[in-house]
């Protein structure tokens, strides 16, 4: 197996046993995540149960739309936060120093500071998203091409790539002002997201697609579902996805120069 | 020709540091006007140090010694000069270099808090490619040497200080590095723990010509383990030689301890000074050139029952150099 992909496995593992670690906790975590799980499938019967169609989106379309966020959310609680998150904030590694243990592994820093901590909780999370997803499918009464599924997934993955490389930016600029959490800002804009783009204003609707790419990480690949994206956003949305990853790792990276590690 | 370990040349660090004067409105002013003040940690220092080596880096509190090991280990850049540590420039953090080298830092753990030390090992073991075969045979000399035994299965957070300090040592050896920065390794243990450590350090560093490096407040540890010291103070290098030369350098005098049979009341010769009298025991300063002489001196005109001669403790010589920050 290639060692990216062995790291991450025993990344997995440990976190199992962290998880385990308190019986009491285990099963609190546990009971927390089916709660959000039954809550979260019931507000979205409740609420589309009652409407038909939103800001001109279609029930199906939007409750795709809801199905992504939901989706790409998941993967974040999955282990790009727990990971992330380690490293911000006034007992972030970076604020205590221990970010100096993290430094002087011999894999690149980026990968483990991004893949190193996981929730297996998340999972739950994932499993509603999905459900969403399906009902977003069956709602929607179109066939699911193989070019609309392709699409789509091709989609997702540059929206959760997106959402990552927003918070890799953020956590890297903990490097400049440690101790800081600067996820918390992208926080609330992150629950936009939630909504097709088009609901919103049309400023709003521009700074959520391209400025802080919400739209990008759920109403295109939502879009790329049912049929409605255009080629053109599509290789947009891609490139846009691309660019900001390298913009985050170059931001991430140059952070690390500046690393102070904490007194002794 | 020798092979050296580690080169440093010029190696200087300034930190930029934020100043905020006392009082509210300073603190209101300083959230959008923020001042800056350059620190320089470490001043140009250069120094060779061979493989297998053990070196203490000493000086006093914010002298820029963990600095410097900081530097050496790649976690931080330098603000000039350079540094070649097993062959590679250290801050560029290569992968073959960070294999290398392992730090421990006394105030830090790298261990997970919730689990058994054991899975922190096999992580590191899985990040620094360590085959099976290897772990488990390195895995064991490190329980024999460090009398870990049942440590490694209790969650690191319910072990005493001592007990994680060694999981801690145990951690940054599993994949046998070649150089080891030890940052106050023994910070806060108890004496016994102090000298189990050294023992396991220097017995480490035998059996696999480790270089070791190691700052400490601790003169024991750098008395037991380092034949080498480098002094630092005010981020300037202001001794690299044998810990004995540094005594002598520094200390041109020796300490005369007599144990008398009477008190004495006459003058004592020319050119000692008296430390301490108490009873029938005394204890007297002189010249290191002339010890010899006086005595012989002291021998023959008081009624001595015992005489020992002694350099100064190490702890007494360091404090002057750190009080007057020159040699």
């Amino acid at each position: 197996m290639l060692q990216p992909l062995r790291l991450i496995r025993i990344f997995i593992e440990t976190s199992v046993r962290n998880e385990t670690a308190y019986n009491a906790n285990f099963w609190v975590g546990l009971l927390n995540s089916l709660l959000n799980f039954g809550t979260g499938l019931l507000g979205v019967i409740v609420l589309f149960g009652q409407i038909d169609a939103v800001g001109g989106w279609s029930f199906g379309s939007t409750l795709a739309v809801l199905g992504v966020y939901l989706t790409v959310g998941a993967v974040r609680d999955l282990f790009i936060s727990p990971s992330l998150d380690s490293l911000t904030g006034m007992d972030g590694e970076v604020w205590v120093g221990t970010f100096d243990f993290t430094l002087l592994r011999p894999v690149d820093t980026q990968f483990l500071a991004s893949v190193r901590r996981w929730r297996l909780f998340a999972l739950f999370d994932l499993l509603l998203g999905l459900d969403v997803l399906a009902a977003a499918v069956t709602r929607l009464g179109t066939t699911l091409t193989a070019i609309h599924l392709i699409t789509f997934l091709v989609t997702l993955a540059a929206g959760t790539l997106t959402l990552y490389a927003i918070l890799l930016a953020f956590s890297g600029l903990v490097f400049w002002s440690p101790g800081f959490l600067f996820s918390w800002v992208f926080d609330g804009i992150f629950q936009m997201a939630r909504y097709p783009v088009r609901l919103y204003p049309g400023a709003l609707r521009l700074l959520l697609t391209w400025i802080i790419p919400v739209g990008v990480i759920t109403t295109i690949p939502a879009q790329a579902l049912t049929g409605e994206l255009s080629p053109v956003v599509l290789i947009g949305s891609l490139g846009f996805s691309i660019a900001l990853l390298v913009g985050a790792s170059l931001l991430f990276r140059g952070g690390l120069r500046r690393y102070a590690s904490a007194s002794s | 020709m020798t092979q050296f370990q580690i080169i440093v040349q010029d190696l200087t660090k300034t930190y930029r540091v934020p100043e905020r004067e006392p009082g509210l409105k300073a603190s209101i002013r300083s959230l959008y006007h923020k001042t800056y003040r350059e620190v320089p940690a470490v001043k140009a220092i250069s120094f060779r140090i061979e493989a297998g080596e053990r070196v203490g880096f000493i000086g006093p509190n914010g002298a820029g010694k963990t600095t410097t090991l900081k530097m050496l280990a790649g976690l931080l850049h330098p603000s000039g000069g350079e540094a070649l540590v097993a062959g590679f420039t250290p801050w560029q953090r290569k992968p073959d270099y960070l294999r290398q080298i392992a730090m421990v830092l006394g105030n830090k753990s790298q261990l997970m808090w919730d689990i058994p030390a054991h899975d922190t090992f096999r992580v590191l073991a899985e990040i620094y490619h360590v085959p099976a075969s290897q772990f488990d045979a390195t895995l064991g000399e490190l329980v024999d040497l460090l009398d870990l035994g049942d440590l490694l299965s209790r969650p690191v957070r319910n072990l005493s200080l001592g007990e994680r300090m060694k999981c801690e040592l145990a951690a940054s050896l599993i994949h046998h590095p070649a150089v080891l920065f030890l940052d106050e390794p023994t910070l806060g243990l108890d004496v016994s723990m102090q000298r189990r450590l050294r023992k396991f350090i220097a017995e480490y560093n035998r059996r696999h010509n480790a270089t070791v490096i190691l700052t400490s407040h601790y003169m024991a540890d750098v008395v037991e383990l380092c034949p080498r010291v480098i002094l630092i103070h005010h981020g300037e290098l202001l001794y690299d030689g044998p810990l004995a030369g540094l005594s002598e350098k520094l200390a041109p005098f020796k300490l005369i301890r007599l144990a008398l049979r009477e008190p004495i009341d006459g003058n004592l010769p020319e050119g000692i000074h008296i430390v301490s009298q108490e009873n029938g025991s005394l204890t007297l300063r002189v010249e290191r050139r002339d010890t010899a002489a006086i005595t012989a001196q002291l021998l023959r005109t008081l009624p001595v029952i015992d005489l020992s001669v002694e350099d100064p403790p190490i702890e007494t010589v360091i404090d002057q150099i750190y009080q007057e920050g020159a040699i």
